[in-house]
Formats: C-alpha cells, sequence, structure tokens
C-alpha cells in the first residue's frame, strides 16, 4: 500500500524517474535505498526527501511554523492514522471536522506534502462512510472532496462520491 | 471497711440512686403527660374553632361515590369553552386537578379535560373560608372535581393554559372521584420535550413506564393529540373510499394456512386443532373482488409473529387494505391508492392542525409534504439515485432500511416531498402471488409507497390466472394443498385485479414525524409486551 502511495506521490511531484522502494518490519515501512547516501526509512522522511528531490519546497512549507504543522501531518498519518482502531475513527473525524472548519489546506493557505499523505491515509475510512455520516463530518468531507479533485494527487485511489447538496437537515437524526 | 460493708454501703447507694433515678424517671413522664394534655387541649381549641368558623362548610368537600342517586338537572360547561364570552357567568365544571398550589390565603389550581386547561382559584372571602382553601389545595392531582366557579377576564394572558383569556373563581368545589397521591409517573414529566429535561435537569418519562401505565400517559394532552389524529386518519380513509363507491368489508383473522408464508405466523389452539391469526386481509380481499365486489376496503387487525424489536415493529397492527378491480392497467389502481393518501392527508393538514401543533410541541417536526400528482418514480430509478450517491447495490437486490431511508432523503432533496411511489420491484423479492411484468421477466408490476423514507404499502398486481398462480407457487415451494382454496377462488372468471395495504399506526408515527410506532399504538402488542 505505502510503496503505491510514493508512486503515485512521485506523479504528483512530476518526478520522471520512479524509484525502488523496499519494506522491512511487519508493519512493512518503506525503504528507500541509495547508492551515495544512507537508506530513508518511514513514509514520512521519503516523502519529505521526494519533495525536496523534485525541488518543490513550497509543499515543506515557507516559513518555519508552516514547515512545523506539516511535519506534524506527516508524523500524524503514519503514527495515529495508519492501523488506527475502529474506535479511535469517530475521535479521528471529530478532531479533524473541528480543525478544517475554518482552512482549505492543512497546512497554510495552499497544498503542502501534508493533504496528499492525509489524503491517502483517510480513504479507507472515508469510503466506508455513510452518507449521513460524511455530511456529519462536513469539513473533512469538503476537504476531502478538494484533495481528490485536486489535478495529480488521486492516481491509483478509486474516486469516492460526494453530494452536491445536503441531504439531511439539521433537524435529522 | 469489710468487702460486705462496702457492698452494703453500695447497695444503700444503688437503693438511693435507684430512687433518684425512678424520681428522674417519674419527673420526665409527668412532663410529656403534661405536654400531651396541653397538646391535645389545643388541638379539641382549633377544632372547636374550624368548626366554628367554617362558614363555608357546605361549598366544599369529596361528595359520596355517584351510583345514580339523583338526576341533577345541572349543565356542566366544556373547559374548551370557557372563553371571554362567558364572562360573569357562575357556570359548572367538571374536569381533573392538573395542578394545585396553596399560596397564603389562596389556592391556584389548573383544572384540565382532555387537551384543554384553564386556571382557576379558591381565596378566603366571603364565598371562601380558611379551611376550604386548605382543602382545596390538598385536593390529590388527577382527582375529578365538580367546581362552581364564576368566569372572571383576565388583564394578562396566561400562558401556560390553553384557555388563556379567562380565569375561574371558585365558589363551590367537590371532589367526584379521588385519585390515590402517589402516581406512577406526572404528567407535566410526560409531555416534556426530551431535550428540555436533559438541559434543566428536569425529569422525561422513558417509554416503558409510559407504556406499562398507559391509562396515565393518555391523559397527556400530546396522547390525546395524537389519537384524535388517529382517528382521523382512520375516518378520512372510510369516507374517501366510499365517496369512491368501495365497500367496506370485514374479513376473517382465524384462518387455516398462513397468507404471507409460515414464518412470522401466531397458532391458536381450534378445538381439535390447531389454526393461524391472519398476517393480512389478502386472500379475502382477493377472494371479494372474485365475487363481484369490484373495490372493496378494510379495516381491522393484523398479526405478525415477527421477532423484530425495532421502532416501527408490532406484533398486532391495524390494517387498512384496499383492493380493486381495474380495467387495462394496474397504474390505474395505483392512482386510486394515492389520491386516497393525498385525501388523507389534506383532511389531516385542513382538520387537525390543532393536534398537529400540540404534537409538536412536544416531538418537533418539519411539517409532512406531498406532491400533486403524486411522485411515482421506478425501480431502477431509485437504484439510480442511490448509486449516484455512492451506494452499491444488484439491479435485482432488494432495497434495504437505510437505502430505503437514504433513498428518501435524495428524493426529498430532489423532488421536495415526503411522500413518493417506487414501482416495477424485481420479481424475485415479491410474494408468489405477484404479477410478472409483461415485458421484462426481472420486473414486477408492483410498488411500494413511502412516508418520510419508511415503507408504508407493498402492493401489487396479483395474478388472476389459475394456473400462471400454481406455476408460480410451485416456483417458491408452497405446498399446494395449503393454498387449494385460494388458487380455486380463480377458476371461474376473475377480474384483473391490484392493491395494497397501509398501517394504521405507522402512518400516523410518519405524517407526525414521530420515531417510535408505539407512540402511535394505543396498548403497543410487540415480543416483549402483552399488557395492558
Amino acid at each position: 500500500m505505502a510503496l503505491r502511495e510514493l508512486s503515485s506521490l512521485e506523479k504528483f511531484l512530476g518526478l520522471k524517474k520512479p524509484n525502488k522502494y523496499s519494506t522491512q518490519g511487519d508493519r512493512k515501512v518503506p525503504v528507500l535505498q541509495s547508492n551515495s547516501a544512507p537508506s530513508l526509512v518511514g513514509l514520512g522522511t521519503i516523502a519529505t526527501h521526494l519533495a525536496q528531490e523534485a525541488k518543490r519546497p513550497d509543499l515543506l512549507g515557507a516559513s518555519a511554523e508552516e514547515r512545523a504543522v506539516i511535519q506534524q501531518w506527516l508524523e500524524y498519518r503514519v503514527a495515529r492514522l495508519d492501523g488506527c482502531a475502529k474506535e479511535d475513527i469517530k475521535t479521528i473525524l471529530k478532531d479533524l471536522n473541528a480543525y478544517l472548519e475554518d482552512k482549505v489546506y492543512l497546512a497554510g493557505n495552499h497544498i503542502s506534502l501534508a493533504d496528499p499523505l492525509m489524503y491517502y491515509g483517510l480513504h479507507h475510512i472515508i469510503t466506508d462512510l455513510a452518507v449521513q455520516e460524511k455530511e456529519k463530518y462536513l469539513n473533512v468531507t469538503r476537504w476531502f472532496d478538494h484533495m481528490q479533485h485536486y489535478p495529480g494527487v488521486r492516481h491509483h485511489l478509486p474516486p469516492v462520491v460526494v453530494l452536491r447538496n445536503r441531504v439531511y437537515t439539521s433537524g435529522h437524526h | 471497711m469489710t468487702k460486705e460493708e462496702l457492698k452494703g454501703a453500695g447497695e444503700e447507694g444503688e437503693d438511693q440512686a435507684q430512687s433518684k433515678k425512678a424520681l428522674k424517671k417519674a419527673q420526665k413522664e409527668a412532663e410529656k403527660a403534661a405536654k400531651k394534655a396541653e397538646k391535645q387541649a389545643k388541638l379539641a381549641a382549633e377544632q372547636q374553632s374550624t368548626e366554628e368558623d367554617d362558614f363555608a362548610k357546605d361549598r366544599y368537600g369529596v361528595s359520596p361515590m355517584v351510583q345514580s342517586q339523583q338526576k341533577l338537572d345541572r349543565v356542566l360547561v366544556r373547559v374548551q369553552e370557557l372563553t371571554p364570552e362567558k364572562a360573569d357567568q357562575l357556570i359548572w365544571v367538571r374536569a381533573r386537578v392538573h395542578t394545585s398550589r396553596a399560596k397564603g390565603k389562596q389556592c391556584f389550581l389548573v383544572l384540565r379535560q382532555q387537551q384543554f386547561n384553564v386556571q382557576a382559584l379558591v381565596a378566603v372571602g366571603d364565598r371562601a373560608s380558611k379551611q376550604m382553601v386548605k382543602f382545596a389545595a390538598n385536593i390529590s392531582k388527577e382527582s375529578i372535581v365538580d367546581v362552581e366557579a364564576m368566569v372572571r377576564k383576565v388583564d394578562q394572558k396566561i400562558e401556560s393554559c390553553s384557555q388563556q383569556e379567562v380565569e375561574l373563581h371558585i365558589e363551590r368545589i367537590f371532589v367526584i372521584s379521588q385519585a390515590e397521591p402517589r402516581l406512577p409517573l406526572q404528567l407535566e414529566d410526560a409531555v416534556r420535550p426530551e431535550g428540555e429535561g436533559d438541559e434543566e435537569g428536569r425529569a422525561t418519562v422513558n417509554q416503558d413506564t409510559k407504556l406499562d401505565n398507559r391509562v396515565i400517559d393518555l391523559r397527556t394532552t400530546t396522547s390525546q393529540a395524537i389519537f384524535r389524529l388517529q382517528s382521523g386518519v382512520c375516518q378520512l380513509f372510510r369516507d374517501t373510499l366510499t365517496n369512491k363507491g368501495f365497500v367496506e368489508i370485514q374479513t376473517p383473522k382465524i384462518i387455516s394456512a398462513a397468507s404471507e408464508g409460515g414464518a412470522n405466523v401466531f397458532t391458536v389452539s381450534y378445538f381439535k386443532t390447531s389454526a393461524y391469526l391472519a398476517q393480512s386481509p389478502q386472500l379475502y380481499k382477493q377472494m371479494c373482488i372474485c365475487a363481484d365486489f369490484d373495490k372493496v376496503f378494510c379495516v381491522g387487525p393484523v398479526f405478525r409473529a415477527e421477532d423484530s424489536n425495532t421502532h416501527r415493529h408490532l406484533t398486532e397492527f391495524v390494517g387498512l387494505d384496499i383492493e380493486m378491480a381495474f380495467n387495462y392497467h394496474y397504474h390505474e389502481v395505483i392512482d386510486s391508492i394515492t389520491d386516497t393518501m393525498v385525501q388523507i392527508f389534506k383532511g389531516l393538514r385542513d382538520r387537525f392542525q390543532t393536534e398537529i401543533q400540540t404534537v409538536n410541541k412536544q416531538y418537533p417536526s418539519e411539517p409532512f409534504k406531498f406532491l400533486e400528482p403524486t411522485l411515482r418514480l421506478e425501480y431502477t430509478e431509485g437504484v439510480a439515485m442511490l448509486r449516484a450517491a455512492g451506494v452499491e447495490m444488484g439491479d435485482e437486490e432488494d432495497l434495504s432500511t437505510p437505502n430505503e431511508k437514504l433513498l428518501g432523503r435524495l428524493v426529498k432533496e430532489k423532488y421536495d416531498t415526503d411522500f413518493y411511489v417506487l414501482d416495477k420491484y424485481p420479481l424475485a423479492v415479491r410474494p408468489f402471488y405477484t404479477m410478472p411484468d409483461p415485458s421484462d421477466l426481472k420486473y414486477s408490476n408492483s410498488y411500494d409507497m413511502f412516508m418520510r423514507g419508511e415503507e408504508i404499502l407493498s402492493g401489487a398486481q396479483r395474478i388472476h390466472d389459475a394456473q400462471l398462480l400454481t406455476e408460480r407457487a410451485t416456483h417458491h415451494n408452497i405446498d399446494l394443498e395449503k393454498i387449494k382454496a385460494y388458487i380455486d377462488s380463480f377458476r371461474y372468471g376473475a377480474p384483473p385485479h391490484a392493491g395494497g395495504g397501509i398501517g394504521l399506526e405507522r402512518v400516523t408515527m410518519l405524517y407526525l414525524g414521530l420515531h417510535n410506532v408505539r407512540q402511535t399504538s394505543m396498548f403497543p402488542r410487540d415480543p416483549k409486551r402483552l399488557t395492558p
């Protein structure tokens, strides 16, 4: 899974030459081997490296604060989101929904590395949500729909249907 | 001193002590007796004084039980009619004591009669004595009282009562039927909206308690409104169909073979054998059509032994069933049924607004919307709408309850209606007597109708040809012996016909936007409830 994701990420970044990855351990942590440099382990680390390789520093943050926020989301993706238990999903969606209430992107006012990585990580969760739940976590759904339509992001994942109009009015339960 | 001497001295001391103790004891008892005597004297004095001062003795009290001892020529005014027009009239009212609150020399009562209530007051004055006010304040809640009072206009509207512009000044009050002081539930708790209960920390009554004490729960304004509206549904159903030339029939409920399938049927012992309680009047409705009654309807109980503990299933409910012979196309029947439903909705909207508003006070909901003519979608369209919303389902798959509800929301959003028909269901998911679609064997001439996204009617064109019926029954692995009488009724000329049935409780529940069918069933029956 992580490998397909990294290949999509490469396409998003516009990298012409795909890298070769391997995995290590039971959790299949991705590894990028390099002749000249020590190998890179971990999704977040590799993604950051790829962004630098593709000469897209804008995706890593313009200010120190932005850079930190983006790294935080990469951490969140690997540590909290991947392999989370069913009971945690509600909390994750609730927190994310509150966070995204006044934001278009996860960090700053433009797309960053955090957005596609969180999109890949959340896809399987959003796919399983019912229409009513998608409306409940309205901000997450809005951001998710934005990401899946953003040029170059989606690649290997099927699109999730998001209705244009609200079907459950506020008084419904 | 020797031990004995000591002892002796001790004993003496003890004696002395004892007599001291005894003295003290005697003293205490004397005090007690004195106090008691004082109290009794005081009470006696009070009682004497009360009896002496009670000039209003004849104007209040507990009446002897009404055993039809006399015919009183007295007019009792309905609380509903207590309006400013009756101001300054002396009238009699019989109502329940909803609340009573003493405040110094006055006692405020709220008298309730079904959905209406009015404020009343007993004040110490030339008509009422102190004892009378005390008596009024102590009348237990829910007791039935006869009250003679002067109707007075009030300057400020009484917001908490239905009769807001008048107040009763009581001159005589008698208890006709006393209620036990400890009620199993408080009526004001039973009508409190749930949110309000949680917010202000005030009690609400949970459904099981309400159902266990149904007699008291039915007295609340909300329950009174719900069942008056339900009575209206039944009446509008009968009136509309009678005006369309339908004949009301009564079908047997003790039958020899399960009509809808053997799984969910109640068995009763029938002399030396057993019989079943009818799951629907289906077979008999059709036999009436074959007997040339052309257009029939029936209102009666339906028994389903389904172990479903959901918000919308009962084991016994009232079925309103329709069956109609048609000329060339079963849509003639769909049109007739939808027109009947629309007439019911209009009748409720126009004549039962008070009831709808009363229910909404406790259970707020959106008003029921419908289109004229009724919206009719084909099953395939419904499936397409669901797929467009991300639902994956097969062409011939039945709609699950969540999908039905989602489809209801999608239809509401697109067409702005709470009532619609879904036509041409897949044949595979319908009963054996459903007529297949002539042009596509995957589908059938059957339809469901929905209110607020929940199914209220399942209907179809029925197979009226004995041979085809036998084929379809065999295909469904049904024992032909068991339905021989049914198949036989189509052998001697049967008109093409179609119909459907609705559940009275479910329709009332969905029209009002309520969420549990037990609220609209007077004494509901479900797998866990057999009483009251």
